[in-house]
């Protein structure tokens, strides 16, 4: 698939196939396209030309039930901060389609799984930056998607927080797939199954983590 | 129709937990209650079409500090993206944020009606134009709410989404000036699309079917191109 912006081609002819249960790594530096094409897993853009497949449903013939699959992180974490934590995990999980007996059950599932116990009836603008990425990946994961989605999962946190979030990926490996993008090696490194590179909103290349000792001097090889 | 109560449901927690509702709310109150008194001494008629006007100018520089966080704030925090990404119709999302809003301002009018009373009270007011004039209040409400919306989401910046909402319904007002120096057949496009002139003869008490048809046509094309906007991926 591509996606262009007028002239500017943003996506060129990317062609590439995740498997189910893996944890993609996708590493490119700033403006590679990395967020263009999680935008376009996402559903938040249609491709240009092309086809997007997302868990056997076409994401512009049936774009909602492939949103419906979808677990999704915006590289900015964004939340409603005029709600508590409990409230706007409620809140995406109706959104998604959840019964209210459910949402109760996703709600305090999600709330153990990524220990928000300490911050569920706080309001989430009062929320570090840690609580905030946990609660952003929280609502991701409330409907229990078949594929999550994460944009930079590690930006802004420090080096234990950093440490939490790569556990908690690795967590969700098998159960779910994870595609996330990374513009730094040693995330993608230590996190991913397999790996792609993006420079100039080309797909270089991939790999799987197991073939690449030197990840640093095949990304070189290439940019 | 579930999506549309939980929208509307975080909606309303948006609009009501925020104190630009509560401060807009205020100040149109505050400024009727100094020209109802103000007509009603100075008159001593009971007659609330001075009062309606006012609601009518009130509503078109008011309202845009309303809507205009709508779609310009979910835009900027980079909520829209959580939204637009949920397996949800973009025309739930549009119509949730329009009943939010326009149920804050119908709430305020309802507070206004405080007027009607003092006048039913003290004289023998006319209600039938009392009644239209509510009724073009409410049409025109909608209007405003739904240009607003569209407005909103055409920017992230909050300070020209209300610039934009209060420049087209200010263009709208005035279409009539305009108007008589066009050459025909433009003239009487123009002429029609004016506020005011759909707005006047319903106040005064005569309803018009053209009148309500302008009004939620207008509404409808607005709330149309706000979805349009945001399906624009």
């Amino acid at each position: 698939m591509s996606k262009r912006y007028g002239s500017t081609v943003a996506l060129a002819s990317l062609d590439l196939e995740i498997e189910r249960g893996e944890v993609f790594g996708l590493l490119g530096p700033n403006g590679s396209g990395k967020t263009t094409f999680i935008r376009l897993l996402s559903g938040y853009l249609l491709p240009t030309d092309g086809r997007l497949e997302i868990c056997g449903c076409d994401a512009v013939e049936q774009s909602l039930e492939a949103r419906r699959r979808i677990g999704y992180v915006p590289e900015a974490a964004p939340v409603y901060g005029y709600m508590r934590v409990r409230e706007f995990l409620a809140f995406m999980a109706r959104l998604r389609g959840l019964g209210e007996r459910a949402v109760r059950e996703a709600v305090d599932r999600v709330i153990a799984a990524l220990a928000l116990e300490p911050v569920a009836d706080r309001p989430t603008r009062t929320l570090s930056r840690g609580f905030r990425q946990r609660t952003a990946i929280a609502q991701a994961l409330v409907h229990d998607p078949e594929l999550l989605i994460l944009d930079e999962p590690a930006n802004g946190l420090d080096p234990r927080q950093i440490i939490e979030i790569r556990a908690l990926i690795r967590g969700l490996a098998g159960r779910h797939t994870v595609l996330m993008s990374s513009h730094v090696l040693g995330e993608v490194a230590r996190t991913a199954d397999r790996v792609g590179i993006l420079l100039d909103g080309r797909l270089r290349g991939v790999r799987a983590m197991a073939d690449t000792p030197d990840l640093e001097e095949w990304f070189l090889s290439l940019a | 129709m579930r999506m549309l109560g939980v929208l509307l449901r975080k909606e309303l927690l948006a609009t009501f937990g925020s104190p630009i509702g509560y401060t807009v709310a205020a100040v149109f109150l505050l400024v009727l209650g100094y020209t109802f008194s103000l007509t009603l001494f100075a008159t001593k008629v009971a007659n609330l079409i001075y009062i309606l006007h006012q609601m009518y100018v009130l509503t078109i520089l008011l309202v845009p500090a309303l809507t205009m966080r709508a779609f310009a704030e979910e835009r900027r925090n980079d909520t829209l993206e959580l939204l637009l990404t949920a397996p949800v119709g973009e025309i739930w999302i549009v119509v949730a944020k329009f009943l939010a809003v326009y149920g804050l301002v119908l709430a305020m009018y309802c507070g206004a009606f405080v007027y009607v009373g003092v006048l039913e009270t003290y004289g023998t007011p006319d209600w039938g134009p009392i009644g239209s004039g509510y009724l073009a209040l409410i049409c025109h409400a909608a209007l405003i709410v739904a240009i607003g919306l569209l407005m909103s989401s055409l920017t992230e910046n909050q300070v020209v989404a209300a610039a934009l909402t209060l420049g087209a319904s200010l263009m709208l007002w005035f279409a009539d000036s305009v108007a008589y120096l066009l050459p025909a057949p433009v003239d009487s496009v123009v002429l029609n699309l004016s506020l005011i002139g759909h707005f006047r003869p319903m106040v005064t008490g005569s309803v018009f079917v053209s009148d309500i048809g302008y009004f939620v046509s207008g509404t409808l094309l607005a709330l149309f191109l706000t979805t349009r906007r945001l399906a624009e991926r």
